[in-house]
């Protein structure tokens, strides 16, 4: 019996090639603009928090009580070597870092502007923060005796800095003087972390302490092997150093703008397969529906015969699915291999690239491929395909087997 | 009217669930193209609208030199004269001078580095949003002295209130040091985090003693009668001020965002072609399905004597007057809701505040942008998408002869 059911589902299907062709490639363009669109955007949306998890926050950022209210300086974490300790005995830690922050002014000789001060110890950035990528000119380094200082481009272009250019920066240090520091420019850098680019210096973190006069951390930036660690990681660390005065944010705390981004596409992901499988479920069902009107007498014959109905509706679901189906397949295939396509070489949007600046967006977006695309894809191809059944089954219901054979 | 037109009347009647079903359909995407259009250009508008108002001007007139470098040698310094030129053209509404500087403001327990411009209270307070986001105490007054008008941010780094003393110390237009201690006479808060944690302003009058700079300043802003002059009144000025000088508008040295807005255009419109795709496709199909079943019809009518031409022209009647209903219908639905929300603007507040800040809005009603041309230019669209969408099945059917259309199963 399944046989038949296939076989008479499948000649249904090549007798009208036409239709088959067409309703086959609008399902699988529909897929293919769906996936495409979705794995571009959110490729933008994770290249974003990538940056910033990377140039700055980590997955966990962990700062004296009060820092993130009142960024002064004298706000650091005295117990560091506590919690690096506590770190290194945690395998899930892929990297950590620390950081000193302060905010200060940058001066050339023309020219000042405020600027949020990085120190950093290059050695762990390269290793956690990657910081070595984002070099735009220069070197990464802070050169001889450490007298080097490495700027945001946005910053770097306000100033007409260059390299191998002097700047004097000062700041407050923890004794509430006002201490200046005269640096070399040694790189530019470009993070795409809008904060960075804009205000950011990095200098060595061992100059900033002396000049800073601090013995401690501002941040101490932490990334998981397995991000999802890091919810149960910030418990932990709360608990553990209850009574140290400190404060521990996630990524997502510390970037709310970016989560809300990440929640925005997924939800304009859903809206839109929605709103597109609700019309390629209109384009299908006129095809079923068509299918079925024209076969009314063959369905009749076949009912008169002692066919049951399940067996007539299984021949008719069957053409609705494989419609479906063959459009799901060829839309993932030629969706997936553009989506793969453009993960490994990116999309070029350079032509814009001093607008995608102003959003803090990469010049080159890589897609990803989420499992979810596909299943996204799967049950809203599986429900249109049933959804356009529906009406077609009852017309052939309610039709009587005798009336339309006599006529 | 022609037999042929009739028919096609009478066959639009007949397929009634073709004509629905395309009606509908064409309605819906036409209505969604102009509502999404008029969404995309309303939230673009309010950014760059938010962007210029807070503070930067409409028209800005600065030394050629100084966006590139922004030193004290590369200063406006005759703004007087300027003004004076300026305020004599009959589409300027108000012109105001700024000098901005970077200074390290400190109290007894904190210093931070902040911008410190010198504006003229009361034009300045036509210009920008800078009065209306007055939070404590009072605005600056033309006859003021040693009195700062400070961002809220900034005010909560130096942890001072209104009536608190702080000092400055920075650099003079001669390249003088230069110091003081001022009064908090006002805290803002225009919304935008960075521009309130970075900024301090003082009467020009009393900026200009310490700071060296009477008659000199760093921008000149001009307001246009009609704002969408800008550009146009911006090309004036360059034309009548010194050489030296340059007016650029809002379009010209905020490119980069009007890029962005374009961009963001672009993928706006990428979406709307998804949707469009699967539209065109199940047009196709219905019309497909409704003329292959009059396929018959259509071979007696050839049969009979009926030139291919005819039949073409037939058919193409029939898609222009569906389309035509569906896109004026589509046309008044996407109108009426577009116009709805620009009297009563979408508040995407609650949801996406954080976004918001990040791209620099402090307005989060967002008015859809009515504009009937862009409305009608959406529907045109939509109309030549709909016949396209019919071309293939009518040439497919115009292909068979009489015989063969008969005989078609």
């Amino acid at each position: 019996m399944f046989d038949l059911i296939v076989k008479t589902a499948f000649l249904s299907l090549f007798r009208r090639k036409l239709r088959t062709f067409l309703v086959v490639f609008m399902v699988a363009s529909s897929l293919w603009g769906l996936m495409f669109m979705q794995g571009i955007y959110d490729g933008m949306i994770e290249q974003m928090i990538s940056n910033a998890i990377k140039s700055d926050s980590g997955e966990i950022s962990i700062y004296a009580k009060d820092f993130r209210r009142d960024k002064d300086v004298k706000q650091y974490i005295k117990n560091y070597k506590d919690i690096e300790d506590y770190i290194k005995q945690n395998e899930n830690i892929k990297s950590y870092t620390t950081r000193v922050l302060a905010s200060g002014i940058i001066a050339t000789a023309k020219y000042s502007k405020n600027a949020n001060i990085y120190a950093v110890d290059l050695e762990c950035e390269k290793e956690h923060a990657k910081l070595n990528g984002y070099i735009k000119e220069g070197i990464y380094g802070f050169g001889e005796k450490s007298k080097g200082i490495m700027i945001g481009f946005k910053l770097a272009k306000k100033l007409k800095l260059s390299l191998g250019k002097k700047v004097v920066l000062s700041s407050q240090n923890s004794d509430n003087e006002i201490t200046s520091a005269s640096l070399k420019v040694t790189a530019i850098i470009k993070t795409n972390n809008m904060g960075l680019d804009e205000n950011g210096v990095f200098i060595d973190i061992k100059k900033a302490k002396e000049f800073l006069n601090i013995k401690g951390v501002s941040q101490v930036s932490i990334v998981f092997k397995d991000p999802g660690y890091m919810y149960a990681f910030q418990k932990e660390i709360i608990r553990d150093f209850k009574s140290k005065r400190l404060e521990v944010f996630r990524w997502d705390q510390l970037y709310p703008a970016l989560m809300q981004s990440r929640k925005y596409m997924e939800m304009f992901g859903y809206i839109s397969y929605m709103i597109v499988f609700l019309m390629a479920t209109v384009g299908i069902f006129g095809v079923v529906l068509v299918s079925v009107l024209e076969r009314l007498r063959e369905f009749a014959i076949l009912r008169a015969v002692g066919t049951r109905f399940g067996i007539i509706s299984s021949i008719i679901f069957l053409e609705s699915f494989l419609l479906a189906m063959a459009g799901f397949i060829l839309g993932i295939i030629f969706g997936g291999g553009t989506l793969y396509y453009f993960s490994i070489y990116g999309l070029d949007l350079s032509a814009f690239s001093d607008a995608l600046d102003e959003f803090g967006m990469d010049a080159v977006t890589y897609a990803i491929i989420k499992a979810n695309y596909f299943i996204t894809a799967f049950l809203a191809v599986m429900s249109a395909t049933i959804l356009s059944i529906i009406v077609p089954l009852k017309i052939l219901y309610k039709s009587k087997p005798t009336e339309v054979i006599n006529g | 009217m022609s037999p042929h037109y009739i028919i096609a009347l009478k066959n639009i009647i007949r397929s009634k669930q073709r004509s629905i079903v395309t009606i509908v359909l064409s309605a819906v995407s036409t209505a969604i193209l102009i509502f999404s259009t008029a969404l995309m250009d309303g939230e673009h508008k309010v950014l760059l609208k938010s962007a210029v108002e807070i503070y930067p001007g409409y028209i800005q007139i600065t030394h050629k030199e100084f966006r590139e470098n922004p030193s004290f040698d590369n200063l406006i310094f005759d703004t007087n004269s300027v003004i004076n030129k300026i305020r004599q053209k009959d589409d300027v509404d108000t012109v105001t001078s700024r000098f901005e500087t970077f200074v390290l403001f400190a109290t007894d327990e904190k210093s931070v580095g902040a911008m410190l411009a010198g504006i003229e209270p009361e034009s300045e307070a036509k210009v920008s949003k800078l009065k209306k986001s007055l939070m404590e105490g009072s605005y600056l007054d033309s006859d003021d002295k040693n009195k700062v008008y400070i961002g809220s941010e900034l005010a909560n780094k130096l942890k001072v209130k209104v009536g608190d003393v702080i000092s400055f110390i920075g650099t003079a237009a001669d390249y003088s040091f230069c110091a003081d201690n001022v009064k908090v006479k006002g805290i803002f808060q225009s919304g935008l985090f960075e521009f309130d944690a970075n900024s301090a302003f003082l009467n020009k009058k009393y900026f200009d003693e310490i700071f060296v700079s009477s008659n000199i300043s760093t921008h000149i802003i001009v307001q246009p009668s009609v704002i969408e002059d800008s550009l146009d009144i911006s090309q004036d000025i360059s034309k009548s001020i010194d050489k030296e000088l340059t007016s650029k508008s809002w379009q010209e040295y905020m490119q980069a965002l009007v890029d962005a807005m374009e961009l963001d255009s672009v993928f706006g419109y990428i979406t709307l072609g998804i949707f469009f795709i699967v539209i065109f496709f199940v047009v196709l199909i219905y019309t497909l399905l409704s003329i292959f079943s009059r396929i018959k019809e259509i071979g007696v009518l050839r049969a009979i004597g009926t030139s291919p031409k005819e039949i073409l022209q037939m058919l193409m009647f029939e898609s222009v007057v569906l389309s035509f209903v569906s896109v004026a219908i589509g046309g008044i639905i996407g109108g009426a809701v577009a116009y709805y929300f620009n009297i009563n603007p979408i508040d995407f507040g609650s949801q996406f505040d954080e976004q918001f800040k990040q791209y620099g809005l402090v307005n989060t009603l967002f008015p859809t942008e009515f504009n009937l041309l862009v409305i009608f230019r959406d529907m045109a669209i939509m109309f030549f998408l709909n016949i396209l969408s019919t071309l293939y099945p009518i040439m497919k059917v115009n292909r068979y002869n009489p015989v063969e259309a008969m005989h078609h199963v």
